[in-house]
């Protein structure tokens, strides 16, 4: 048995009916869209242009045949599309930055000693003064603790040299402009 | 060479080359596309549909509707008079920068 859903693209006056798990493909790919274009005042027209034009490639490879669309299909489709990608350099900081998985590093600029804290302010989007404060303030009420943390910390993680540096290796998106 | 090497100033020229190609006349993204294909700039919709709507509202391009007979209408676009001017400022600019690309080489290379 096999489950059947239909889909109305932007333009399209029929439905297309994709598998299930075509499905699920197409409506990842908007998600990430929609994630991705969030800071962008024209979103919704943006993405419906991606619709009109996936539906279009999908017309395309059905050649008019009045038939279920497979998953492999849809993934063709949204490959040739490519995934929305909005880096070109006049986003504002960090904008950008946020839908991609954050890692922890030492940052050398700035640092008063290994960089640990200036890492867990690029990691945390938190003022480095405030990590600084904090960590002193919580030793000074713990014994101690938290340089037994920066300790571990230091030894643990990678380093990169500049915050330039931190936001370039977060970059996973490289290959197709 | 690393064929990343040139990504970011492949991305930065990107749109410039967009206005070269609309500067030719209405297009729709196909065109774009297809002429980008063959080049060091091919791309995608992923990244041309939104960096065509970030041109559009800084007022470079405009573009229009235009009924299609093998589906739904379509966006045609086209220079918008700040589109023109930025046009010809970049074909300037470049001008004047690989001549300056040029002389810098010159002395290294008769060593």
């Amino acid at each position: 048995m096999q489950t059947v859903i239909q889909v109305s693209l932007s333009g399209h006056s029929n439905a297309f009916q994709l598998e299930e798990e075509g499905y699920k493909a197409l409506r990842e790919y908007f998600e990430r869209a929609r994630a991705r274009l969030r800071r962008d005042p024209d979103h919704e027209e943006v993405l419906r242009d991606l619709e009109q034009s996936i539906g279009e490639k999908l017309r395309h490879s059905l050649r008019s045949e009045n038939r279920v669309i497979s998953r492999r299909e849809v993934e063709v489709v949204l490959d040739e599309v490519g995934a929305v990608n909005t880096g070109n350099g006049d986003a504002p900081a960090g904008a950008a930055d946020a839908d991609r998985p954050r890692r922890l590093y030492r940052i050398e600029e700035g640092k008063w000693f290994f960089g640990v804290c200036q890492g867990l302010a690029a990691y945390s989007g938190i003022a480095v003064e405030w990590v600084r404060a904090i960590f002193v303030v919580v030793s000074v009420f713990t014994g101690g603790i938290p340089v037994l943390i920066y300790l571990v910390l230091m030894f643990a993680l990678p380093t990169v040299r500049t915050y330039d540096e931190y936001r370039s290796s977060l970059r996973t998106q490289s290959g197709a402009i | 060479m690393d064929p990343d090497k040139f990504n970011t100033l492949r991305k930065g020229l990107l749109e410039f080359l967009i206005l070269g190609i609309v500067s030719s006349g209405r297009v729709y993204v196909a065109d774009l596309l297809q002429r980008l294909s063959k080049t060091d700039f091919a791309t995608q919709e992923g990244t041309l549909y939104p960096l065509l709507s970030k041109m559009r509202r800084e007022q470079l391009l405009d573009y229009e509707w235009q009924e299609s007979e093998t589906g739904p209408p379509r966006k045609y676009y086209k220079l918008a008079a700040s589109g023109r001017k930025h046009l010809a400022e970049f074909r300037e600019y470049w001008k004047s920068l690989t001549s300056l690309i040029d002389e810098l080489g010159k002395p290294s290379c008769k060593q």
